[in-house]
């Protein structure tokens, strides 16, 4: 059998079945063409990343060359208009990282009780009616979040809780939190979900409680998912633009004492959507947001490398699992 | 063991509280956009918003309207006549100007009729000197020398010289004057007149322009208030005035609210205010109003008036745009993901592009709309200059093209495999499979996303700051132009200018039209996506 010609009908026999006459010739050819115009159609996506990062740092690279960035952290003086301008964003760069931080202390807790709840405590057929509030929360604009932020909630912390602004870093981060909160909970839950039966049946058997079986079992197995979960929320409120730029004041300063989140914080997006329209093209003020965006763009794509990272361990994990 | 299950009891209550939590905070966001922005279509309108319906659109019964206005007018006559009265004490200057003009009068009709050169001079002095003497009563802040005075003008009120002549008028002030120096206080004219401007100011807000005034130029000062919500508040202006008094040595001003009728007390127009409480349903006549042309009416005066017709048809535009740019590539590219691409390396780097493309921040998208369609490939290709809505559409379908791919891909999934293999069985090709098959069969999953990724592009805004919206400005004639929207509107409402803020069902009759479209959207996916698994459960 060895010395069969690899045309003989034994290898054909392994090929697929030509299943309609006259496919071997022309139509093939055919085929192909089609196929690799629709693989060309697929790597639009491809094509779009590697827009957006070239675009961004074309518009970007003459300011890093002519200031590099360590006129960006080096000092917290933002004075991109003056005669001697300063495009120190430190302050800046803190307004993010409040915001975020605020966010993540109040969704990531919240979040991972609400996939338990989901996941765990409620009945399956309870979760298909409590869900879409959840996609609800998530499918409500920024702009309307936003709005509420400053004509409904500000007005409230300062009348009733008597902040001297109701604009200020822990309003948008409480904003961001209610935003954030649902790609938390949904990953989340997904992860817990993923866990299998028997786990959940084996830390039961041993006599463990349902907080111990969530709190002990499931949600160390779950972990990976669940990191994947807080690093999009993270991505998601540290992108979010309109809820930060309306809520959290614009003021280009480092809170003082440093925990305060009732003083107004400036953030990266909000400084990018407020500067923009006073640009003039092509300016170094311009370039400044462009390099700003490019930080921007830069942290939230390797964020998105480590979420496939964790999720591809779910993945692999929920595969293994199966045998 | 005890304490084991109170903490499993704990644990169990706090997930509760803060699913509880959740959907607070949903009806706490929703609820005051949807219900004072729900008044912007639903309020109780007064016949001024019908007058303004009628003047700009022409909108309503023209005859009902007249006698409308015509009873809104005899009920608002008291409050005006009132106010005229007053004024007659506070501010002299058209007083004198009056008593001037009586004079002049009485010397024109000597001068008609030719008396002797000696008398005109003679009762023209006489004339000016009474008439001096009343502008002196005017002037003074003095109670006792201006009675002095009007008693000096009033001992004439008899010479034969004025009998029957214009001169009489002159009389007649002294006489009304007499009177209102007894009810007003004329240390405090000054005051008074501050107060009576603030009241005044408050009124036109209230009631239009005041009769004789000449019609404002401005079309938000032309009526009074539209709405009697708005009424409400015009009308406590009127009623309460604002002070700020020293609350102590050492400590800030706090605000007081004084009422107008204790700041007027023993005037002539103190009985305004009581008037004006009780019968200013009838000076306004309000009705509950379905103005559902707000939906497709044009704005007026920075928003003030008229409603949210350009925003919508901008969203809508945008929105539709994007979605047929992104649709086909979409589908397309979640197709050949499953069917043709295995797990070979060219596809994971795809697959990890697409998770990088739904991770980019949008206001990235909107810098990168603004760098490549706007300011590189439209006016290459010649299409736009500027901001526009082809360059904001096409940067939102890239932002919704990996949700539609995610969608699409988890639709074409959820198709059994059998149908395809039954296809295949009967001799179709690969593709004829897919698109007559599993495609058809896919198609209400794939649309459930479509339906989504629009509820995502109507409501971004940080995409299209720079690529297409602007604030205010002309409808687009082409999408070569840029347009207004309702999520940038949303913006500009809530933060923007002061005109805005006079008008708070207007912000959030904004938002509340976005939040709608996109909550339609979203409950059609939902239900949609309900029936799909009824279906494949069944």
């Amino acid at each position: 059998m060895a010395n069969l010609p690899p045309d003989s009908a034994a290898a054909a026999f392994g090929r697929p079945l030509l299943t309609t006459p006259g496919e071997l010739s022309l139509t093939n050819y055919v085929r192909k063409a089609g196929r690799a115009v629709l693989f060309l159609l697929t790597a639009t996506s491809v094509l779009a990343v590697f827009l957006i990062f070239f675009f961004i740092i074309r518009e970007a690279w003459p300011f890093i060359a002519k200031y590099g960035l360590d006129e960006m952290f080096g000092s917290t003086g933002w004075y991109p208009e003056a005669d001697q301008a300063e495009f120190g964003a430190l302050a800046i760069f803190a307004g993010s990282l409040y915001v975020t931080g605020g966010a993540l202390l109040i969704a990531g807790p919240l979040g991972l009780l609400t996939a338990a709840f989901l996941s765990d405590i409620v009945p399956f057929q309870a979760r298909q009616i409590i869900k879409p509030v959840v996609e609800l929360l998530a499918a409500i604009p920024s702009v309307a979040y936003g709005f509420f932020a400053i004509l409904v909630f500000a007005p409230f912390l300062q009348e009733h809780l008597g902040m001297a602004t109701g604009a200020n870093a822990l309003n948008a981060a409480i904003l961001l939190a209610i935003m954030a909160l649902p790609t938390i909970v949904s990953v989340a839950e997904d992860a817990m979900m993923a866990v299998g039966k028997d786990l959940r049946a084996a830390s039961y058997a041993l006599g463990a409680t349902r907080a111990e079986t969530v709190v002990k079992t499931i949600i160390p197995a779950a972990h990976n998912g669940i990191i994947a979960a807080v690093i999009l929320g993270i991505m998601r409120a540290i992108g979010e633009t309109m809820v930060v730029w309306m809520a959290s004041g614009n003021a280009s300063q480092i809170p003082s004492p440093w925990w305060d989140l009732r003083e107004p914080v400036r953030t990266m997006t909000a400084t990018i959507a407020g500067d923009m329209g006073e640009t003039v093209k092509g300016s170094d003020h311009y370039r400044a947001l462009f390099t700003i965006g490019l930080l921007l763009l830069v942290f939230t794509f390797i964020l998105n490398l480590i979420t496939e990272y964790f999720l591809h361990r779910v993945a692999k994990r929920a595969g293994g699992m199966k045998l | 063991m005890n304490r084991r299950r109170i903490s499993d009891k704990a644990f169990t209550i706090a997930a509760y509280v803060v699913f509880g939590l959740l959907t607070l905070a949903l009806l706490l966001v929703l609820g005051p956009i949807l219900v004072k922005g729900a008044s912007a279509v639903l309020f109780r309108g007064t016949v001024e918003f019908r007058e303004l319906q009628m003047d700009e659109h022409e909108r309503g019964d023209a005859q009902a309207l007249a006698e409308e206005l015509e009873a809104a007018e005899a009920a608002r006559a008291p409050v005006f006549q009132m106010i005229a009265e007053f004024r007659r004490g506070i501010d002299i200057d058209p007083l004198v100007e009056q008593a001037r003009e009586a004079n002049r009068a009485y010397g024109d009709l000597l001068r008609d009729q030719n008396v002797d050169r000696d008398v005109y001079r003679d009762r023209r002095r006489a004339a000016r000197d009474i008439r001096n003497t009343l502008i002196e009563a005017y002037e003074t802040d003095q109670e006792a020398v201006a009675h002095d005075k009007l008693d000096k003008v009033l001992a004439h009120r008899e010479d034969s010289i004025f009998r029957d002549t214009p001169f009489e008028l002159i009389f007649e002030m002294a006489r009304d004057y007499r009177r209102i120096v007894e009810s007003v206080d004329l240390d405090h004219r000054d005051e008074y007149g501050r107060a009576l401007d603030e009241v005044l100011a408050a009124l036109r807000n209230l009631l239009g322009p005041l009769p004789g005034e000449e019609m404002p130029a401005l079309i938000m000062n032309q009526y009074g208030a539209t709405r009697w919500d708005r009424a409400q508040v015009h009308l406590e202006n009127v009623l309460w005035a604002e002070k700020w008094v020293p609350a102590g040595p050492n400590k800030p001003m706090v605000k007081k609210r004084v009422p107008r009728e204790e700041q007027f007390a023993g005037t002539s127009l103190a009985p305004l205010f009581p008037l004006l409480e009780k019968d200013l349903d009838e000076m306004l006549r309000p009705r509950w109003t379905v103005h559902w042309q707000y939906f497709i009416d044009d704005s007026k005066a920075s928003h003030f008036f008229g409603g949210v017709g350009p925003e919508i048809i901008g969203t809508v535009l945008l929105t539709i745009l994007a979605i047929l740019f992104a649709v086909p590539l979409g589908v397309v590219s979640a197709a050949y993901m499953i069917e043709c691409g295995g797990d070979n390396p060219a596809i994971l780097v795809i697959r990890t592009c697409i998770n990088t493309l739904a991770g980019v921040p949008s206001i990235v998208f909107g810098l990168f709309g603004l760098a490549f369609f706007v300011v590189f490939l439209l006016p290459w290709l010649g299409l736009s200059e500027g901001s526009s809505i082809l360059a904001g559409s096409l940067t939102l379908a890239v932002l919704v093209l990996p949700l539609v791919i995610r969608a699409s891909e988890e639709a074409i999934r959820a198709v059994p495999h059998t149908y395809k293999e039954a296809a295949l069985s009967l001799g179709a090709g690969q593709f004829w499979a897919f698109v007559t098959v599993t495609l058809p069969a896919a198609l209400p999953g794939i649309l459930t996303g479509i339906i989504l990724s629009m509820s995502r592009a109507a409501g971004e805004t940080a995409p299209i700051l720079f690529t297409a919206a602007v604030a205010l400005g002309p409808i687009p004639e082409s999408i070569a132009q840029p347009t207004r929207a309702l999520s940038y509107g949303s913006y500009d409402m809530a933060v923007g200018d002061r005109i805005a803020a006079m008008v708070p069902h207007k912000q959030f009759g904004m938002v509340m039209t976005l939040v709608v479209i996109v909550l339609v959207l979203n409950l059609a996916a939902i239900l949609l996506r309900a029936r799909i698994s009824r279906k494949l459960r069944g």
